[in-house]
């Protein structure tokens, strides 16, 4: 099946003629209608703007016209990213009805890459809240084990990447929507440095703390990825004009010489299972045996990193949606406006305490990188939980451990080392300097050679 | 802010800055959100009295130059 090939090998197949960017789509959009019924990873599926796409890609290689890896590519977009005349809803019965008229610059880009746009994803509302039942959509389930949560707010994402649909979609990460829901359905999430891809047209959960990435299949998928989708926008106020490496260019360059630090107190709490701890300490011996230095270090309270997060993710959702909170609460689901009114509650000292906090956990976590190429944590305490027992993943007792590196900005992926005795997916975290995604993709790639995780198939 | 408000005392404030907030919390979640909101604010606690008045938030003002000072 094609969809089982990297990103790289379905353009190497595309340009040998031995595939087409229509057979491609089509294999997804059948993969997509065989298994998404039980996974509700997607709320839309766009097949005509996919086709569309697709002969496109096909006619413009055909004419000579390359635009590049991601030429012909299926892949599918969280619904909170703006598309031009196809509806985007936020998961939300308050913008149920809403069609932008101009895509996302995310969505413009992929587009211009040569993408093949499948469809709409499955998010927590607003990017915030769930998984949710009383939601115009039902909430995705992990593919992995279906009475089990996809982590969110990317839960679509995860699901449909996970369930083998599709190779790449777009999250959107503030507190770890990206990284939760990749390390509870065992894909590859990265949450670029902020600043380092456009928010613009991507509806905000978080001005401050808002990034842009994608969860892929492949360490190699979310580099060529990240390829298309970094660079400058000025009309983004947040986006940095920074020069962008060739991403692909230092990938398969092993980790030999290269400092890991490990913030051990981070992931030490008592609420860790022993599996995932086993996962860590089992990557970390990997990494020494070709030739890393990876040592413990340490970082500030984990406990200080989540609550600047937390205070600051909620002033400012709150005043996003202060005037809906005022006069249609109702129309939110239950849990979304359980979490969103909490903003009404900090105070204007909360809010500036926890920015005098950002500044100094940020220039803790760049002394660190200081010493260290890269930082090794974990994303999740634990493995995905079931359906009955959810969490609020910004609520002190989170297993997810993903909004320091939200608070201070830098790069962090999630990426799959194995598996439970359950058979859920476990994760470790990887977190770079600023706009060194490259490296963080290096030490990435790596990982998922010694842990083999590239052989671990999804149970039919 | 005290950090450890009685139960009592911790719901009177809430409702008050609900109240305050033109938030109309229906009272069949108030128990969940008022367990929501002794979390948060604990969490809030952590981050006073650490700061003295030299430590600047992260997004002090920035002044930008029109046009990067071409003109």
């Amino acid at each position: 099946m094609t969809l089982d090939m990297s990103i790289a090998h379905m353009g190497e197949a595309l340009r040998a003629g031995t595939t087409t960017a229509r057979a491609l789509a089509s294999d997804a959009l059948a993969r997509i209608d065989a298994r998404d019924a039980a996974l509700n990873a997607f709320v839309l599926l766009t097949p005509d703007r996919a086709l569309e796409d697709a002969e496109r890609a096909d006619a413009e290689l055909a004419a000579g016209r390359d635009r590049g890896p991601f030429h012909g590519i299926p892949y599918a977009l969280k619904d909170i990213y703006d598309t031009a005349h196809i509806r985007t809803t936020c998961h939300s019965r308050l913008r149920l009805h809403n069609v932008p008229s101009a895509d996302s610059v995310v969505a413009e880009r992929l587009r211009d890459a040569g993408g093949v746009l499948l469809g709409k994803l499955a998010t927590h509302e607003f990017a915030l809240g769930g998984p949710s039942f009383d939601l115009p959509f039902p909430p995705a389930r992990n593919p992995w084990n279906r009475d089990h949560i996809t982590g969110g707010s990317s839960s679509g994402s995860g699901a449909a990447v996970a369930a083998r649909m599709v190779r790449m979609a777009m999250g959107s990460d503030t507190g770890g929507s990206i990284r939760g829901p990749a390390a509870w359905c065992g894909t590859v999430g990265i949450k670029p440095t902020y600043g380092r891809v456009s928010r613009r047209g991507v509806f905000p959960l978080s001005w401050t703390l808002d990034h842009c990435g994608p969860l892929t299949r492949s360490v190699e998928d979310a580099a060529i990825t990240l390829q298309v989708l970094a660079g400058h926008d000025p009309q983004d106020a947040a986006s940095a004009d920074v020069p962008v490496p060739d991403y692909r260019a230092t990938l398969q360059d092993g980790v030999a010489g290269l400092r890991i630090g490990v913030p051990r107190a981070f992931f030490m709490r008592d609420t860790a299972t022993a599996e995932v701890l086993d996962g860590i300490e089992r990557t970390i011996a990997q990494l020494r045996a070709v030739g890393a230095v990876v040592e413990d270090i340490e970082l500030p309270d984990y406990a200080l990193f989540a609550a600047a997060g937390r205070v600051i993710m909620m002033a400012e959702a709150f005043a996003i949606h202060q005037a809906d909170m005022q006069s249609r609460l109702l129309e939110f689901g239950e849990i979304t406006a359980n979490r969103f009114v909490l903003g009404a509650a900090i105070t204007a000292a909360d809010y500036i305490n926890a920015l005098r906090a950002r500044r100094e956990l940020t220039d803790a976590v760049n002394a660190a990188l200081g010493r260290y190429d890269v930082l090794l944590t974990a994303t999740a305490l634990s493995t995905a939980p079931r359906f009955d027992t959810p969490v609020d993943g910004v609520a002190s007792n989170s297993p997810i451990q993903t909004m320091p590196f939200n608070v201070t900005g830098h790069p962090a992926m999630s990426q799959p080392v194995g598996l439970s005795a359950d058979g859920l997916p476990i994760a470790v975290q990887l977190v770079g300097r600023p706009f060194d995604e490259a490296t963080v993709f290096r030490v990435g790639r790596t990982i998922e050679i010694l842990s083999g995780w590239e052989n671990v198939t999804l149970p039919a | 802010m005290s950090s450890s408000p009685t139960p009592e005392a911790l719901a009177a404030e809430f409702d008050a800055l609900m109240q305050r907030a033109g938030i109309l919390v229906p009272p069949a979640r108030r128990t969940t959100v008022l367990a929501g909101y002794a979390d948060m604010r604990a969490q809030i606690a952590l981050l006073h009295g650490r700061y003295s008045h030299q430590n600047e938030p992260s997004n002090v003002f920035r002044m930008d130059i029109p046009d990067g000072g071409k003109k």
